[in-house]
């Protein structure tokens, strides 16, 4: 390879596949001299990268002009659109309709992965689409339909590609539609694009082609929306993916639900942090699961052998006494510090402009300093810096030097603009570098993930984690700072990159996720763990599960194994909570739908040994081994009658008032009050390490004075 | 507020420098640069952004484009191409950022004005806008190809630039 070869640049841009890659890398392994050309040519690269956001801007002026132009034509033209959009919608719908009944659908494989798949509810609102529709026939050839579980809406989106390539059209148009349906009824979002033609001539990718894990196509039409739901928070560019809280479901027609677990605490920092400075968290900020699994519950150990235990309590729902509330509590395999394998840590730290702060960069600088205590000789540290460049700024090196280490971290500045992908490769390069083949490999993102040059697309991003997670090096995302935390992003990219994923704000904080549970939050037990439950109908009427609406998967999700999941790490917890309907009680919010003609009439649950026993339901459990491919299964039915609230144990009363906390924070119906929130959580404070509970009920009496929106 | 004006201010913020850094790749001068973004909002303004979202970044730096080359038609420029143009505007960097920008980043801008207009344009499709070859190509009608020749060749001039232009030991005071 010469060093006029193309191919330079555009390996060093991220621009080249798989084997052009390797036969860079080849050709750089075999020539001194070319790998000087290309250090010389990334200089460049980096510095082009560094100095471009410098440029000048608009003046304000200017600014201040547009905006108000943008403002003025809006307000003058919404009293229109409502009308527009339900004509639409109904256009989208009978189109969708006519489209399904066809015998032969056109649809092709690709497109079908990318909705099929997404199990994350999303909710596209119709405002403002109206005036795309003058003139504008929608050429349908090719429809998507997917089912997405617990979701209450119905989205038709109708696209109409330009007819000419772009760069001859100077308009672009497309619509999108949003027809609300009554609540409860089967959600289904239908999708239609207008041929293959859009496909190949939209250059910015509309959606992702479907990497082949399951949940993955779910960020592309999540990106969609990335930049029309910002919480709309004056100088703030936080970004909050929405949930849409998952409905009560008929143990008959749904026996199954599946979720991935999800250990990662940082949606209570977050809240915490909002509460704080006495506002309102935004509602898609507050994850219950993540509230529920800030605290430490005492489980027991798991038996010899397993990577966890499995605990299960019913008790009635302290909301409804109707109900009963099920809890299911993983326990992963406490590993004494002495025994942790040895670690190999890649910083990779975002030294942006918008990293400045001092609970931002300053912050990430003690943090590392405490998790730098924690490590042994047998241990590695290096640091990689994204701002606009990428760096390394300290090879792997011996946890023992100390000196030179502290001194690396002490020399960080903050400053330029982020271009996060480059450096995530250069972090994963490092990393795979000083691979521990019986070690810890971990890259530790610590951002507050504005990744707003270079690779922006969050599909792209992700590709990327997902790619470079296959050699085996985990990923532990740290959210720093406010005012510009990109929440959803930094979620995912842990989701996606076997990694867990805390929200630091104060030094406490950086103290609890890497000293004190160091072990849980770097070293990994077990991996892509999967919960099943399957609900009996001879006992269970319908079931809906707390939380977890981003970590809902497919049925057939469970025993792929190519699907990804969550992680779960050395003496970590996970809690999931179910409010289950018991037999004879109504479901609520189920629909009313008319008797089935063609349906068998008898729906009575056909009678087998199981459903005739008095289980409640089964927890079907799978897991792989840290360095597995194939996952293994743990299967457990449940019978137990439930016990009296008030005799549940502390543990499980505090995680119901955790939880009614949450519905209260995202406005959903909860019976009970502020007051009775409290007072569950008062007297459920048990050992309380860290005085975590009592601060929970601080944090409760904020919620409960904050200002009205 | 409403939602979609707070999209709008959003995506101004978001993409005015790049888009001026662009535009300017084109028109040679701030000045035309900025009143080609400006245009480009306004023209933005008048757009479904919702439908718009997910080709926004394609479609801004599309009509941009179609903005500066405008300008430059309107405008008979005497000098080709115009002295990097290095003042600080009102919403100039803070200090730290102004350290940024140090002597490196000059030689680098002065030696990226000095390339074809082509490849300075590539240059601000790539660095600014972050865009990949493939749109890059879809934006200019080239092919992928050529965008990767091209930029390449853009940075090996400016490699050789840069180190044919001595740098200076210890640091200006």
């Amino acid at each position: 390879m010469k060093s006029d070869d193309p191919r330079l640049t555009a390996y060093l841009l991220g621009e080249l596949d798989g084997p052009e890659r390797e036969a860079v890398e080849n050709a750089l392994a075999q020539d001194p001299q070319l790998e000087n050309t290309m250090n010389e040519i990334h200089r460049v690269v980096n510095q082009l990268e560094t100095d471009r956001p410098a440029e000048n801007g608009l003046t304000p002026e200017q600014i201040a002009a547009v905006k108000a132009s943008a403002h003025k034509n809006r307000s003058s033209r919404r009293s229109v659109s409502r009308y527009a959009v339900i004509s639409i919608g109904l256009s989208a719908a009978a189109a969708c309709l006519i489209l399904v009944l066809a015998p032969n659908p056109t649809s092709q494989p690709e497109h079908a992965t990318s909705t099929v798949e997404s199990s994350r509810p999303e909710r596209v609102r119709a405002e403002d689409t109206a005036e795309s529709t003058s003139g504008a026939v929608a050429e349908v050839t090719n429809v998507e339909l997917a089912r997405v579980e617990g979701a209450k809406f119905v989205a038709a989106r109708v696209s109409d590609a330009p007819a000419s390539p772009i760069n001859e059209s100077r308009e672009i148009k497309s619509k999108e539609v949003t027809v609300q349906a009554a609540p409860g009824e089967p959600s289904v979002v239908a999708q239609s694009a207008a041929a293959s033609e859009s496909h190949s001539r939209t250059w910015s990718r509309l959606r992702g082609t479907g990497s082949g894990s399951g949940i993955s196509s779910s960020i592309s039409s999540s990106r969609e929306i990335s930049l029309l739901e910002l919480p709309v928070d004056e100088f703030n560019t936080e970004a909050y993916a929405v949930i849409e809280p998952n409905a009560f479901r008929s143990a008959i027609d749904h026996p199954l639900s599946t979720f991935s677990i999800d250990v990662d605490t940082a949606s209570y920092s977050n809240v915490r942090r909002f509460l704080a400075e006495d506002r309102r968290p935004p509602e898609g900020a507050v994850r219950t699961e993540e509230l529920i699994n800030y605290f430490t519950y005492d489980l027991p150990q798991p038996e010899a052998g397993a990577p966890f235990s499995i605990s299960t309590d019913v008790t009635l729902a302290p909301w409804n006494q109707e109900h009963l509330l099920v809890r299911i509590a993983l326990k992963g395999r406490e590993i004494p510090r002495e025994n942790l394998p040895p670690s190999n840590l890649v910083f990779l730290l975002d030294v942006s402009g918008s990293m400045r702060s001092a609970d931002k960069l300053p912050l990430v600088q003690k943090s590392m300093k405490e998790l730098l205590s924690q490590l042994g000789e047998e241990d590695s540290v290096a640091i990689v810096t994204y701002a606009g460049s990428s760096g390394l700024v300290l090879a792997p090196t011996s946890a023992s030097e100390v000196g030179k280490i502290t001194a690396a971290i002490d020399n960080l500045r903050a400053g330029g603009s982020t271009a996060g992908a480059s450096g995530i490769r250069l972090a994963y390069e490092q990393a795979r570098k000083s691979f521990l083949p019986d070690g810890n490999n971990r890259v530790i993102l610590c951002t507050d993930g504005d990744f707003n040059v270079g690779t922006t697309s969050q599909s792209e991003l992700v590709d990327l984690i997902e790619k470079e997670r296959k050699s085996g090096v985990f990923l532990t995302v740290l959210g720093f700072g406010t005012g510009n935390l990109k929440d959803s992003t930094m979620e995912l990219l842990a989701d996606k990159g076997n990694g867990n994923y805390a929200y630091i704000d104060s030094i406490s904080e950086a103290r609890k996720t890497l000293v004190q549970q160091a072990g849980s939050t770097l070293h990994t037990i077990a991996k892509d763990v999967k919960i099943q439950v399957e609900f009996n109908p001879t006992t269970v009427a319908g079931y809906r599960l707390i939380g977890y609406e981003s970590r809902l998967l497919a049925k057939e999700d469970f025993n792929n194994d190519k699907i990804d999941a969550g992680e779960i790490g050395s003496g970590h917890a996970v809690t999931a909570l179910y409010e289950i309907v018991p037999a004879g009680e109504p479901v609520p919010g189920s629909p009313s739908v008319d008797p089935l003609k063609y349906q068998p009439v008898e729906r009575d649950v056909p009678e087998t040994a199981a459903s005739a026993s008095a289980d409640l339901f089964t927890v079907k459990l799978r897991y792989k081994e840290p360095d597995g491919e194939q996952s293994k299964l743990i299967e457990r039915a449940v019978e137990t009658e439930p016990v009296p609230f008030e005799k549940a144990s502390v543990d499980v009363r505090f995680a119901a008032a955790v939880a009614a906390f949450s519905a209260k924070l995202r406005g959903e119906d909860t019976s009970l009050s502020w007051d009775e929130i409290r007072g569950i959580a008062r007297e459920s404070l048990g050992q309380d390490p860290g005085s975590l509970r009592v601060e929970f009920i601080g944090l409760t009496e904020k919620a409960e004075h904050l200002p009205a929106q | 507020m409403s939602a979609v004006d707070e999209i709008f201010d959003r995506t101004v913020e978001r993409f005015q420098r790049p888009l001026v850094s662009y535009a300017r790749s084109i028109t040679g001068d701030l000045e035309s640069a900025r009143d080609a973004v400006q245009e480009t909002f306004l023209r933005l303004a008048k757009q479904d952004l919702k439908s718009l979202e997910p080709r926004l970044p394609a479609w801004l730096f599309f009509v941009c484009r179609n903005c500066a080359l405008d300008h430059t038609r309107k405008v008979v420029r005497l000098v080709p191409q115009a002295e990097p143009d290095l003042t600080l505007s009102d919403d100039s960097p803070s200090p730290d950022e102004r350290a940024v920008i140090n002597e490196d980043t000059a030689r680098l801008r002065d030696l990226v004005a000095l390339l074809p207009e082509r490849q300075r344009e590539l240059i601000a499709l790539k660095f600014d806008a972050g865009f990949s070859y493939r749109e890059i190509a879809d934006l200019l009608s080239m092919s992928i190809s050529n965008v990767g020749f091209q930029l390449h060749s853009a940075v090996t001039t400016l490699r050789n630039g840069w180190h044919s232009t001595p740098s200076h030991p210890g640091k200006p005071q």
